[in-house]
């Protein structure tokens, strides 16, 4: 587990930029989005629509509180949950064979393939450590 | 204690998240209510020149021999076989192609189409054309699927 302050901050800029700049993208064509969504063939059409509208403000809210340090276990966790949500999605939509557009930076999006399963696999990694480092802090401190 | 802590933690950020998100999507949601998006998520207001039709219309309009049929799917699905007399405009590089290939009046009938009502192709080329300001854009959302089991006319050669 990482211990080191300096490297933590930097994961958590990598990892409050990346979803801040995703869920900006998101919001700005939520329709796009829904239909992204959609496109996986997973979700119903009001689930997809549900997803599109409250998602990209999850991870919005999320990127900043990392950021700052604000419930930092909650918000990492919540991030980590959504990053193994997206390996699972990624994963099954690949063995389906589907090409679709992952929908995960809005219109700038790119398609479902192994390339994106590795970015979701590094990124999972670092919003873990944070939440590791974040237990421990808190364990220090109690 | 901690554990409850941190589930208090999480569901302030779920409860804040779905708040805004449906504050700032309201006419969205009302719009979706309406049947707005039964088809496809595309806004009307947005794209007023794309329609939805199904396999009677899209046959009617064959028959009428006005409308161009335009099939987004790859080249080697397009040689496969295809609705007689449509013209293939892959969605990967369709931008370009109907940029610079496209000989159609703006005011032509374009029915776009891909393999069935669950590709996306023919929604995302429909997008396209829509950009390029052609004016009647039609998705078959059947698509080639649908044509083939209904027993219309198709080709196996290269019309484009």
């Amino acid at each position: 587990m990482i211990r080191n302050k300096s490297i933590l901050l930097v994961f958590r800029l990598v990892v409050g930029g990346v979803f801040i700049w995703a869920g900006l993208l998101k919001i700005l064509d939520p329709l796009e989005f829904a239909q992204n969504i959609a496109n996986y063939r997973v979700f119903s059409r009001d689930l997809s629509l549900l997803a599109a509208i409250v998602l990209p403000w999850l991870e919005i809210l999320c990127g900043v509180l990392v950021i700052f340090g604000i419930f930092r276990s909650a918000s990492s966790l919540l991030l980590s949950s959504l990053l193994a949500a997206f390996l699972v999605l990624i994963t099954v939509t690949i063995f389906r064979g589907l090409d679709v557009d992952c929908g995960c930076f809005g219109s700038l999006g790119r398609h479902v393939d192994y390339s994106l399963l590795l970015a979701d696999i590094v990124l999972l990694y670092l919003t873990l450590s944070i939440f590791v480092s974040s237990l421990s802090r808190r364990s220090a401190t109690s | 204690m901690r554990i409850k802590e941190l589930i208090f933690h999480v569901g302030i950020i779920l409860c804040l998240s779905f708040v805004i998100g449906i504050s700032a999507n309201l006419s969205l949601i009302k719009q979706y209510r309406k049947g707005d998006f039964s088809q496809s998520f595309l806004s009307p207001e947005d794209f007023p020149s794309i329609q939805f039709i199904g396999i009677f219309e899209a046959e009617d309009l064959f028959v009428g021999g006005n409308a161009v049929f335009l099939d987004s799917r790859a080249e080697e699905k397009y040689l496969e076989g295809h609705i007689l007399g449509a013209v293939n405009i892959p969605f990967e590089g369709g931008e370009r192609i109907v940029e610079e290939q496209l000989p159609f009046p703006r005011e032509t009938t374009l029915i776009v189409y891909c393999d069935g009502n669950e590709c996306q192709s023919s929604v995302l080329l429909a997008k396209v054309l829509a950009e390029f300001r052609f004016e009647d854009i039609r998705v078959f959302f059947g698509g080639w699927a649908e044509w083939v089991a209904a027993g219309l006319p198709l080709s196996e050669r290269n019309d484009t």
